[in-house]
């Protein structure tokens, strides 16, 4: 087997510390048929000309480069091997510039080390594989979970790049949490109004075609891998047929059943028959099976009775299970805020007039359970509103990161109520004010410039009581400096830590996606790549991997998509690098230990044959499993135990 | 060739030491001291792996039969891990490899494994320079018969 040895001098940089004539007398001592060549720059365009016809010219079948680092330039020469008609990993390369002629003082010793060093290379470069890329078939469709603002924009830009979006959303509404407050931070623009043209697009739009929505409706089972999921999707009967119903209401005050109304906090009643809350999307309304008496086996029609279509309200409707194929996995279902009932000296939950940001921002949404009146429970308005920042967030004993958004909206609740309510005192209770951005500051410099506003700095939550009593609600406080006061207040509002959504947890699981010690979904890096999770091909997107504003999120949609335009693109194939694991089935002793350290859930154990197979698609090559398998069963591609093993025993020598 | 001899002091032994380092950040670390040029003893040589994880403690085992006086692996800091948690295998089997080498009677000072970050050259160069101390004061490894 003829070995070439290309030995780059690297300019001065290689050359004036290494010998090269020292280093080919050891070469040809050790193996006469060895080809030596020296290169003034390999990485330069004549130095990879050169190398690539020297190469052909002396039929050289394995290949060793001596240059610089291989996290520099491994894949420059692997092309260029390529390019010489040779099977690039047919090469081993000896980072003799960065980990020898540049640390070592001493000539002789570097050119020692350096031949050392080559030498193993060469025989290791004879027991090297010629590895094949593999390629797969892929399908570009796209399975987008959560239908708020990351999710939407996901699936609108995967849906106009022409592939199959199906978009499950949990809830028989989409727009998530932004499309129920009446103004969002830092512009004061209208929630609605903002993301109405996008829920348009994705019901009605150009693209909507593209894109399956599926409300009421849940991912309960994925499988498969990048290129090719199957995933179940379940979806509850919504009795109303969207394609039919023409969203008029007729329905809805003959109902004589109501309940709380969860998508207003509980603040006011709907019906069994009910809107969400006026203008959500898509614009039918849905049943609640627990209370509607029909189905309950009640005689009651009277929904059916008043409605004007024939069909819309379906009494037999039942639940449903989608199957769908696609290729790769948006997750963005969001989050939810932290149990305020965990810090009972708020008295949330026990006290009147005690409200979440989640509840106020209803109260003050038009469409909302008081029509946008800020009003007590006895039906005043408040003279005095205290806003109580940082619940939970940046507390050990509760979530230790802030939440990032809650300074903002605590600016916005300012401007609105001085706006709505002038005159009305306002006292905030903060632990750090968070308000970075280049628009965000407006809305704190005028909260900071209401006369009527108040700041009260505190170090821990457990300093802050809320009590009621004869008089009202009264806050008694300890600040940052130590000293103590009260406030009273008509109304509070808490602005709770961001919390991973309850049911992240399950879709964790069904997905494999890990979570972070929090509970969102983690990202595969948090600064380079934050909206891949660890999974290859399911991609995050929103609050659910981190707390995040609306820009953010809808940035992370549009991040997760482009991930996914770019790197499954239909009627290209998959390229799967064969530098990964391999079992050989004869060897395996069906023990398992390999599918439990692989950290890619790459391993799968096939209970007919009893042995562990490696999902090339999933396989990143760290070799853990290869370290771990007892039997050596598991082949490291291109970090054989061989190829290891004869490059120690040679560099020893 | 020279043979490997002398460079300080009144001793002419210098050990031979294997280094296990991954490619993400220890290895990026040695070319790190590399484009700084901070200059380290020679005597470690490089093996290059993708990942601690991969390092079989067969490797090591083979590196002292092979004749070396030393061997060092060096991982990604805990939770830096290229590939989630080699890293912790790697540690693991760090831990179980020590009990290994007594019986052979290897002192567990021959064999150390530490963190280097991608941007630790000064790290790498100051652990690879105590290694080669630590190893040069115990001696070259005789392993009994």
């Amino acid at each position: 087997m003829k070995t070439g040895v290309y030995f780059c001098k690297c300019g001065t940089n290689i050359a004036d510390k290494i010998d090269a004539v020292k280093i080919r007398e050891s070469l040809l001592r050790q193996d006469p048929g060895i080809h030596f060549s020296t290169v003034d720059f390999m990485c330069s365009e004549e130095g990879k000309e050169a190398v690539a016809k020297d190469l052909a010219e002396n039929r050289v079948e394995r290949v060793v480069i001596s240059a610089c680092s291989p996290r520099d330039h491994e894949t420059t020469f692997m092309r260029v091997l390529s390019k010489a008609g040779l099977n690039p990993y047919l090469m081993q390369m000896v980072n003799v510039r960065e980990q020898i002629a540049w640390v070592t003082e001493d000539s002789g010793r570097a050119t020692d080390k350096a031949d050392r060093y080559i030498r193993a290379a060469v025989r290791r470069v004879q027991l090297h594989d010629a590895l094949q890329k593999k390629e797969i078939d892929i399908c570009p469709d796209v399975l987008v979970i959560g239908a708020g603002p990351a999710g939407l924009k996901a699936a609108l830009s995967i849906a106009g790049s022409g592939r199959k979006v199906v978009l499950v959303e949990k809830s028989p509404v989409i727009g998530g949490l932004p499309v129920r407050f009446e103004e969002l931070f830092p512009t004061m623009e209208c929630g609605p109004c903002m993301l109405e043209p996008l829920l348009g697009d994705v019901l009605h739009g150009e693209y909507a075609e593209n894109i399956e929505l599926l409300t009421m409706a849940e991912v309960t089972g994925v499988v498969g891998s990048y290129g090719n999921f199957a995933a179940k999707i379940s979806q509850r009967p919504r009795f109303v047929d969207m394609q039919v119903c023409i969203g008029c209401a007729e329905c809805i005050e003959p109902c004589p059943v109501s309940a709380k109304n969860t998508f207003n906090s509980g603040m006011n009643d709907r019906k069994a028959i009910s809107f969400p809350f006026a203008g959500a999307l898509p614009n039918a309304p849905f049943v609640d099976e627990k209370l509607c008496i029909a189905l309950q086996g009640g005689e009651c029609r009277k929904c059916r009775e008043a409605c004007p279509v024939e069909g819309a309200i379906i009494f037999d409707d039942s639940a449903k299970v989608f199957e769908r194929n696609i290729g790769a996995i948006i997750v963005a279902v969001g989050s939810d805020l932290y149990d305020c009932t965990k810090l009972p000296q708020l008295g949330y939950g026990k006290l009147d007039n005690i409200h979440t940001s989640m509840e106020f921002e209803r109260i003050m949404a038009s469409n909302g359970p008081t029509d946008g009146e800020i009003r007590t429970t006895a039906g005043n308005a408040p003279a005095s509103v205290a806003i109580i920042h940082c619940v939970g967030s940046l507390d050990p004993k509760h979530k230790e990161y802030c939440s990032g958004v809650c300074c903002q909206y605590a600016f916005k609740f300012n401007h609105l109520i001085e706006k709505k309510l002038p005159g009305t005192r306002v006292c905030h209770f903060y632990k750090e004010l968070v308000i970075p951005g280049k628009d965000e500051f407006g809305l704190y410099h005028q909260a900071r410039s209401n006369p009527q506003a108040t700041f009260v700095r505190y170090d821990d939550i457990q300093n802050l009581s809320v009590a009621g009593g004869a008089e009202g609600t009264i806050i008694q406080y300890q600040d940052n400096s130590g000293k103590s006061g009260s406030v009273k207040a008509d109304m509070v509002i808490l602005c709770p830590a961001v919390v991973p959504a309850e049911d992240s947890g399950r879709l964790g699981t069904v997905l494999e996606a890990g979570q972070d010690r929090a509970g969102f979904f983690e990202e595969l890096h948090g600064r380079l790549d934050s909206a891949q999770s660890k999974i290859r091909g399911v991609f995050l997107a929103g609050t659910c991997q981190s707390p995040m504003d609306i820009q953010k999120a809808m940035n992370q949609g549009m991040a997760a998509s482009g991930y996914i335009l770019s790197g499954l693109v239909a009627g290209r194939k998959l390229e799967i690098q064969p530098v990964n694991a391999e079992v050989d089935a004869r060897r395996c002793s069906g023990c398992r230990v390999c599918v439990a350290v692989c950290p890619y859930t790459a391993i799968s154990f096939d209970p007919e044959k009893k042995v562990a197979v490696v999902n090339d698609v999933l396989c990143q090559g760290c070799g853990t499993c290869v370290a771990a398998c007892p039997s050596a069963a598991i082949k490291g591609n291109h970090y054989t135990n061989a190829e290891i093993l004869a490059e120690i025993e040679e560099v020893l020598k | 060739m020279t043979a490997d001899k002398t460079v300080r002091g009144d001793t002419a032994f210098e050990p031979k030491i294997i280094g296990f380092l991954c490619n993400w950040c220890s290895y990026a670390g040695a070319d790190k001291a590399g484009t700084a040029q901070s200059p380290y003893p020679p005597n470690v040589n490089v093996i290059r792996v993708m990942c601690s994880g991969r390092i079989d403690p067969q490797f090591v085992m083979k590196a002292f039969e092979q004749g070396a006086d030393g061997v060092i692996i060096l991982a990604c800091h805990p939770g830096d891990c290229h590939y989630k948690e080699g890293n912790y295998r790697a540690a693991q089997r760090y831990r179980l490899l020590l009990q290994l080498l007594e019986p052979f009677g290897i002192e567990r000072e021959r064999c150390r494994f530490d963190f280097v970050s991608a941007g630790e050259g000064d790290k790498f160069v100051q652990v690879i320079t105590e290694m080669v101390e630590t190893v040069r004061a115990l001696g070259p490894l005789i392993i009994p018969a």
